[in-house]
């Protein structure tokens, strides 16, 4: 039986009291001799220790948070309109994108400098796919990690594409077809990141599929609210009515899911598990504040149902670094709610579940 | 294989989805209303009325243009450069310059036409300003007159306090010029068309089609409406000089103003007539159940409409109207609010809380909405309280959040914590 290891899934059967780093070692040293690479001393050591590193994770976890950094930049795009801000694509006003002049980058109109560093950032989070997926496929990481990071590669292609196509085409409906992507590219990222992190024992349990419906909820929530984001001024306001509802609906649907997990999970979750449950309970109620500041960014504040003395005795203003950032910051939350809610039904054994069982035996099949 | 099948659904899903382009609604409450059968008529009213509208939308069309591709003849004297930057889609033009203003910062509350319908409408109290007939509330000009171009870029820069109208002030100057620019077109094609509707109703016959001559679209239609916006200028309202006996930097209850705020009271009681819609008490608790022009329209073609509706119905163009006209009410248009008289004790003032703003609101009233104006309704009229005592009013009314209010047997002021 394998023993929990933070270090991920290099934790083998081993003598009590022997430290993860020397076994790790230990299975290196074999795995070096059995392909009978000469000794090279001080080097060997060093590359025996670089092995021994989860690079899956690593990797992962690099792209969990450049792509968190890509999403952040991709929200503040869409609340500064700054989506045509680069006619071209892909290259960026002739340029090709990775030699567009850093100056005028820099030192041009802030709408470019949005649209341009959310193209190159998505250029990385693609190179950084790219080498989780190679990684993942010549590690031993569980079968179910290998095919999310195919999936990943897949989503970040499609991604790309639908990015450019917004562009070219100047179009609202692939705008919010790139919005509902984004998140699903970050939930499967932070999968790939937890999965790849601890091995197939520690992901038993799973007594409750709360947090599944919780995750769904999430990403329904920001597909609600990317409609909302990317809202076209022909839409009449009976359908902005229904999306603030369904929006409204969704934030209740993901409060009281949250709420009931953590009081679930409280119970009888794991160590891990309480804790997720509970930081995303506070995540949520942040969000709410953010989701009420962002209306008022938005639209004032909403007189129709607050007193007349609720009035702000100074109009907001318009494009300013406060709304931006409140408007923003309620997607960015958003979205490590969704985050959140990947890692809490992983931690509690509601997904990934079978598949780490599987590989807890293909594990011990290999090392037998 | 499966890297084309994925890109084959994006393509398709892109291909099926594809936001239209922008197009101008037609004002469908004036086109319906304006648009009452004639007993006897031999072609559906459905389709004659369909056809109606599509001269109408046509005509509009080469007068003005569309969304993406504004027209700017040169009788409107409209800049047609300030116009090409504020219309469109929001999108960089190859210079690095932003066009599509309007729809970045504006449409979404005031709809692509100006209608004031834009998908957000619904959720805001006031409702935004519905360009269209070209009244505006707070302007410098006589009450029936249109805003010079600097009351507009006034409400632009410092917003609309007390509505969802935010401030514009961190645009650049040119991008709030260009949006003026925007707006003012916006009203002209929504007047063209209601000055068409009227043309429409009163002068052609069931059979006849809407004449399409330069003579009548500039000379008949275009001109009249024009003249209004570039003689707005020319219509601003006197300003007074500021009595001697006030002073407006110190507060209403400073010694120097005793005399000021006390005459102001009087006016406000007595001869300015503020107390009927605002109350004795100033808390807004008058007369309360009147409607804005705007929204008055509805109201009053809506008990018409329902007025016809429960009479016997034998023609069936008159019962095809009817039935056409709920829908419009119903489906183009926003249910209407009365509109409540402002609670003066919050200090909370929509056309501004300068002294010269007060000024504006009480010599010319609030045009579109039930406020009268206490100064005379033209050149050379005479108001119900003199120009110069104007003054004492704004003074009164600036002091009335501070004021001790006796009248409602409180011993404390009206001050921020009566707003909750």
């Amino acid at each position: 039986m394998a023993e929990f290891s933070s270090r991920g899934y290099f934790a083998l059967p081993g003598p009590k009291g022997q430290n993860c780093g020397e076994r790790n070692l230990q299975r290196s040293s074999n795995f070096r001799q059995s392909l009978r690479l000469p000794q090279f001393g001080s080097v060997s050591v060093a590359i025996m220790r670089i092995s021994a590193y989860n690079w899956t994770h690593i990797v992962a976890c690099l792209l969990v948070g450049v792509t968190a950094m890509l999403l952040s930049f991709g929200a503040l795009v869409t609340t500064y309109e700054a989506a045509m801000a680069v006619p071209d694509w892909p290259a960026t006003y002739g340029h090709n994108m990775f030699l567009f002049p850093w100056d005028e980058w820099f030192h041009g109109p802030w709408d470019l400098f949005l649209e341009h560093g959310h193209r190159l950032l998505g250029a990385v989070t693609g190179m950084v796919t790219l080498c989780l997926a190679a990684v993942a496929w010549r590690s031993s990481v569980r079968p179910a990690v290998r095919w999310l990071a195919v999936a990943a590669v897949a989503l970040v292609v499609i991604q790309g594409v639908l990015g450019g196509a917004r562009v070219l085409l100047d179009d609202k409906t692939v705008a919010k077809v790139h919005a509902c992507t984004g998140p699903l590219f970050f939930a499967v990222a932070v999968a790939i990141a937890t999965l790849s992190r601890r091995s197939a024992e520690v992901v038993a349990g799973g007594a409750t599929r709360l947090p599944v419906a919780l995750l769904v909820a999430a990403y329904l929530q920001l597909v609600a609210g990317a409609q909302l984001r990317h809202l076209d001024a022909t839409v009449d306001p009976a359908t902005f009515r229904g999306l603030v509802a369904l929006h409204i609906l969704g934030a209740v649907a993901v409060t009281v899911l949250s709420v009931v997990s953590a009081v679930v999970l409280g119970e009888d979750g794991s160590t891990a598990a309480r804790r997720w449950s509970k930081g995303i309970v506070a995540f949520v109620i942040v969000q709410f504040l953010l989701g009420c500041g962002a209306w008022v960014a938005n639209w004032g504040v909403p007189s129709s149902i607050l007193p007349e003395g609720w009035q702000l005795a100074e109009p907001l203003r318009a494009r300013s670094v406060g709304n931006a950032l409140v408007v923003t910051g309620h997607v960015v939350l958003g979205m490590l709610i969704l985050g959140a809610s990947v890692v809490l039904a992983i931690e509690a054994g509601a997904i990934g579940r079978a598949a780490g069982v599987r590989e807890g035996r293909a594990s011990e099949r290999a090392f037998a | 294989m499966r890297f084309t099948f994925i890109m084959a659904f994006v393509a398709t899903a892109v291909g099926c989805g594809k936001t239209p382009p922008a197009s101008f609604r037609l004002n469908m409450v004036q086109a319906t209303k304006t648009a009452a059968p004639e007993s006897g008529m031999e072609k559906p009213w459905s389709s004659w009325a369909n056809d109606r509208q599509k001269q109408v939308a046509t005509i509009l069309e080469a007068m003005y243009g569309t969304p993406d591709a504004p027209v700017a003849l040169a009788e409107t004297g409209l800049d047609l450069a300030k116009l090409q930057l504020a219309a469109g889609p929001v999108r960089s033009d190859i210079v690095g310059r932003k066009n599509g203003l309007y729809r970045e910062h504006c449409a979404h509350c005031h709809g692509i036409s100006g209608d004031g319908m834009g998908p957000t409408a619904a959720f805001l109290n006031p409702y935004p300003r519905d360009y269209r007939p070209g009244k505006y509330k707070f302007k410098s000009t006589w009450r029936d007159a249109r805003p010079a171009r600097d009351d507009l870029t006034r409400v632009l820069h410092d917003g609309v306090p007390g509505s969802s109208m935010p401030s514009f002030a961190l645009l650049p100057p040119a991008k709030v010029d260009a949006l003026v620019e925007y707006v003012r077109y916006l009203s002209m094609r929504g007047e063209t068309e209601l000055a068409l509707y009227t043309y429409a109703e009163q002068e052609l016959g069931v059979d006849d089609t809407m004449p399409t001559t330069k003579e009548f679209l500039v000379d008949e239609i275009l001109t009249p409406i024009v003249e209004k916006w570039q003689g707005a200028e020319e219509a601003r309202i006197p300003i007074a000089a500021v009595p001697t006996t006030l002073d407006f930097t110190k507060p209403g209850d400073d010694p120097a103003n005793h005399e000021s705020v006390a005459r102001g009271r009087a006016l406000f009681h007595g001869d300015g007539g503020c107390v009927k819609c605002h109350g004795v008490t100033a808390l807004g608790d008058g007369q309360a159940n009147d409607y804005d022009d705007w929204n008055k329209v509805i109201v009053e073609w809506g008990k018409e409409v329902a007025g016809g509706l429960g009479a016997s119905q034998d023609d069936a163009g008159r019962a095809a109207w009817l039935h056409a006209a709920t829908d419009v009410i119903e489906g183009d248009a926003l249910r209407p609010r009365p509109i409540p008289p402002r609670n003066l004790r919050l200090g909370l003032y929509r056309g501004g809380r300068r002294p010269i703003d007060l000024y504006r609101r009480l010599y010319t009233g609030i045009n579109g909405a039930p406020m009268p104006g206490v100064g005379p309704s033209g050149p050379g009229g005479k108001g119900s309280v003199a120009d110069a005592e104007i003054w004492h009013i704004v003074n009164y009314i600036r002091s009335l959040p501070y004021e001790f209010d006796g009248e409602l047997g409180a011993d404390r002021p009206m001050v921020a914590k009566d707003r909750l």
